[in-house]
């Protein structure tokens, strides 16, 4: 009991810092969590543009019907943002607000139409501007699937108002998409999110404190009275590691409510559960790897540096913070030394697995049994460690 | 005197093992896992080739428009290529797909043209869009016979054709759209950018400890400082003068190694880079000088201000999530133009994006005045201490 009460004193000194893990974990998955749409059938991405539409009925007899079909067709297709002034323009493409900027020029529509009855050399043009990611070029292949489809049309029609109508006759409908998985793949997406971004608060919360812990029992002063005492040294080490494992458990047990608050159901589903038991196994990594950081480290200055490199490395490499298919195939091929790396693999699997079956769970448990081997290896190297260091000199 | 002073302080801080860390190695280490992270997500994010299956049934066969109309846009190694195309049973297909090996598969059955995927996604919308537009093609050359009849011509095959590959866009021709996007589009810069600010601030804490070794209630030191003969502003600008140089050195390293060896693309304006960085790094120590005179606490509590205080303004910045800044500068203005760290980034994204100087200049004086402020305030708050004796 005085170790646990000693322990839990110096439990109490780390608050600040694991509520603030804890307040980073829910602040990302929050803000990250909202652009998820929880959904079983099919939705249409509709990427982000702005339009900016020069050529608008401002002098009379102008025709500007054209432009106007333009606007409406992509405005069906694209979530069309609403900013204005051109240093916000700049900045919302820069920081992908929108991906795709449409510029209708003045006279586009009459221009349109002299360029194809011959009377002008001049081709009018759209002018883009784009981020080149996918959202953007598929902006761009709607864009110039109308302009072409107008083209065609172009010949037929008397002005621009009959010319949209036509496209807009011709571009309406869509091929219906059946969605043959029944995952609920926006929850599903959610839940990985969290439970990735987990490995960092996980990782860095059982680091810092555990090391904290056992760089406190370890100053020499303390170690000494220890020894002295009529406590057995195995009573004394057990109690210790009890009172480390129970603080990493209900570590864990906190996480796990908060995922969910706000994860949602989806974590009771079948597949959700297999999210809690991953994290379950790589809680126990994280506490062994703890031990040994711990018995490796004598001062506790060094504990912040050790927290940051350690978490913040294994979470940037791995893929907690940016999304494994983002990530360069030779850093994944480092990740594999580790545990974080089939933590997240398992996470990101559970994502897409469609049932519940011994098959299907079969690399589940294969990484789980890597993160329990990864355990095995960190307990053995503490103890090698520890067993080296046992003598005061 | 200011020359002794100086080198001894600049001693101090190079033997404080956990102050170098903290400035020169961290930033460093930060700046390669930055790179080993974020060294993809641009080109990941652009569109790549699709795979799909198309279920290669009778009624598919017998349609020329599709079956070209799908070969085309399957064509490997040319500009339009969109998808690499599996030719297939439904019962393949639906393999394939349960294994995650193809996007979706594509279908022809009782004239109607049908699309299977396993969820919603951008690659899934633009399997989408794509055999809407084959479908929509079938049905305007239909309308464009039409026409064409009704004024006296008689489509050809051949004619017709050339009109689907037309509308397909599988011929080259001026597309009507002129690309003006600014070839600095590259976003992931910024973490650097938040980097290279989280650097200049945290040097404040090198200021910071040397200034701490001349106060009298920080360390004995301290004491013997003020009883000593020699003028204290003396004492102190030197002290201040070796935080500045160790942080400037600091700053250099991580420029050094971000452009050589992570590839970071600072812009073309190299005075002005310098320039900002020098003024950022000013601004860094003026927070350690006033955080070391103006908190009355243990050396641990000011560094944990110093700290919180940076990793706040880098967090407001975009280090944790380049989105942020963007929010923050939409929505609340004010908190970012207050922010040191966004000030450097700012100016540093300002470098690299912007043709126009204005915004660039408007963060260095905001830098300037935030740290003439600080230093003021910290100059007030030195001069004519007095120690009561106890």
């Amino acid at each position: 009991m005085t170790v646990f009460k000693a322990f839990l004193r110096v439990l109490w000194q780390c608050k600040a810092i694991v509520l603030l893990y804890t307040v980073i974990l829910v602040c990302f998955a929050a803000f990250q969590m909202q652009t998820e749409q929880s959904s079983i059938g099919f939705l249409a991405d509709r990427p982000d543009i702005l339009l900016v539409n020069q050529d608008t009925a401002e002098e009379e007899g102008k025709d500007c019907g054209l432009s106007a079909g333009l606007v409406s067709y992509l405005m069906e297709y694209c979530e069309v943002a609403d900013i204005t002034g051109e240093d916000a323009i700049n900045d919302a493409l820069f920081y992908r607000d929108i991906s795709y900027i449409v510029t209708i020029p003045r006279h586009y529509s009459e221009e349109f139409f002299a360029y194809l009855r011959g009377e002008t050399d001049k081709k009018p043009a759209v002018e883009v501007r784009s981020t080149g990611d996918q959202e953007a070029s598929y902006a761009e292949m709607l864009l110039s699937r109308y302009l072409r489809v107008a083209r065609v049309y172009g010949a037929y029609a008397e002005n621009g108002k009959e010319l949209a109508n036509r496209v807009a006759e011709t571009l309406s409908g869509q091929v219906s998409v059946e969605v043959a998985s029944h995952l609920d793949t926006g929850g599903l997406s959610k839940a990985a999110f969290f439970y990735n971004f987990l490995n960092y608060s996980l990782l860095a919360g059982c680091i810092y404190v555990i090391c904290l812990v056992l760089a406190s029992f370890r100053e020499e002063k303390i170690r000494k009275r220890t020894m002295v005492s009529s406590m057995n040294y195995r009573t004394f080490n057990r109690i210790l590691l009890l009172s480390n494992g129970l603080f990493a458990v209900g570590l864990w047990m906190i996480y796990v409510l908060l995922s969910l608050v706000l994860v949602g159901e989806v974590l009771l589903s079948d597949q959700g559960v297999w999210y809690l038991a991953n994290s379950f196994a790589f809680l126990l990594c994280a506490l062994t790897m703890a031990f040994l950081f711990g018995t490796l480290v004598k001062n506790k200055n060094a504990v912040n540096g050790i927290v940051n490199v350690v978490a913040l490395g294994s979470s940037f490499l791995c893929g907690a913070f940016v999304p494994v298919q983002m990530l360069p195939k030779s850093v994944l091929w480092i990740a594999h030394i580790l545990p974080s790396y089939w933590y997240i693999q398992t996470n990101e699997y559970l994502k897409r697995m469609e049932n519940v079956s011994p098959e299907a769970l079969r690399p589940v448990l294969g990484n789980m049994g890597i993160l329990l081997g990864f355990a095995l290896l960190f307990i053995i190297a503490a103890n090698g460690v520890s067993k080296r260091t046992r003598q005061i000199g | 005197m200011l020359l002794h002073n100086f080198c001894y302080a600049l001693r101090v801080l190079f033997r404080d093992r956990m102050l170098i860390f903290w400035t020169y190695a961290f930033p460093i280490i930060l700046g390669t896992f930055f790179s080993l992270a974020f060294s993809n997500i641009e080109n990941s994010e652009r569109l790549a080739v699709i795979d799909i299956a198309v279920v290669e049934n009778e009624e598919f066969t017998a349609s020329t428009l599709w079956k070209e109309a799908m070969a085309g846009l399957s064509k490997e190694d040319t500009e339009e290529q969109l998808f690499s195309t599996r030719y297939t049973t439904e019962g393949e297909a639906k393999e394939l797909l349960a294994a995650k090996e193809i996007t979706g598969y594509f279908k022809l059955s009782d004239g109607e043209a049908q699309v299977v995927v396993a969820s919603s996604g951008m690659e899934e919308t633009v399997l989408q869009y794509a055999v809407t537009e084959i479908a929509q093609t079938e049905k305007m050359i239909g309308q464009v016979a039409e026409y064409q009849i009704s004024q006296g011509v008689m489509p050809t095959e051949e004619s017709l054709k050339k009109l689907s590959e037309e509308v397909l866009g599988q011929v080259q021709q001026e597309e009507g759209i002129r690309d003006a996007s600014n070839g600095r589009l590259s976003y992931t810069m910024v973490e650097f950018y938040t980097l290279i600010a989280m650097t200049c601030l945290y040097g404040g804490m090198l200021g910071m400890t040397v200034v701490n070794q001349n106060l009298a209630n920080m360390s004995h030191k301290g004491k013997r400082v003020v009883v000593g003969p020699t003028k204290k502003r003396l004492v102190i600008l030197g002290s201040t003068l070796a935080g500045y140089v160790a942080q400037l050195l600091g700053i250099a390293l991580l420029f050094a190694y971000t452009v050589f060896v992570l590839q970071v693309d600072y812009g073309n304006r190299l005075p002005l880079i310098v320039l900002i960085t020098l003024v950022g790094c000013l601004a860094g120590l003026a927070m350690g000088i006033a955080a070391a005179v103006l908190i009355k606490a243990s050396e641990n509590t000011k560094i944990g201000v110093m700290l919180s205080v940076t990793m706040l303004g880098c967090f407001l910045s975009g280090m944790m999530g380049i989105t942020m800044k963007y929010i923050i500068d939409k929505h609340l203005p004010l908190v970012n133009r207050l922010n040191p760290a966004n000030m450097i980034t700012d100016g540093l994204y300002a470098l690299y994006y912007y043709d126009t100087l204005e915004r660039y200049w408007f963060d260095v004086i905001s830098l300037l005045v935030f740290a003439g402020l600080l230093l003021a305030a910290a100059m007030f708050g030195l001069r004519r201490q007095k120690y009561d004796s106890i």
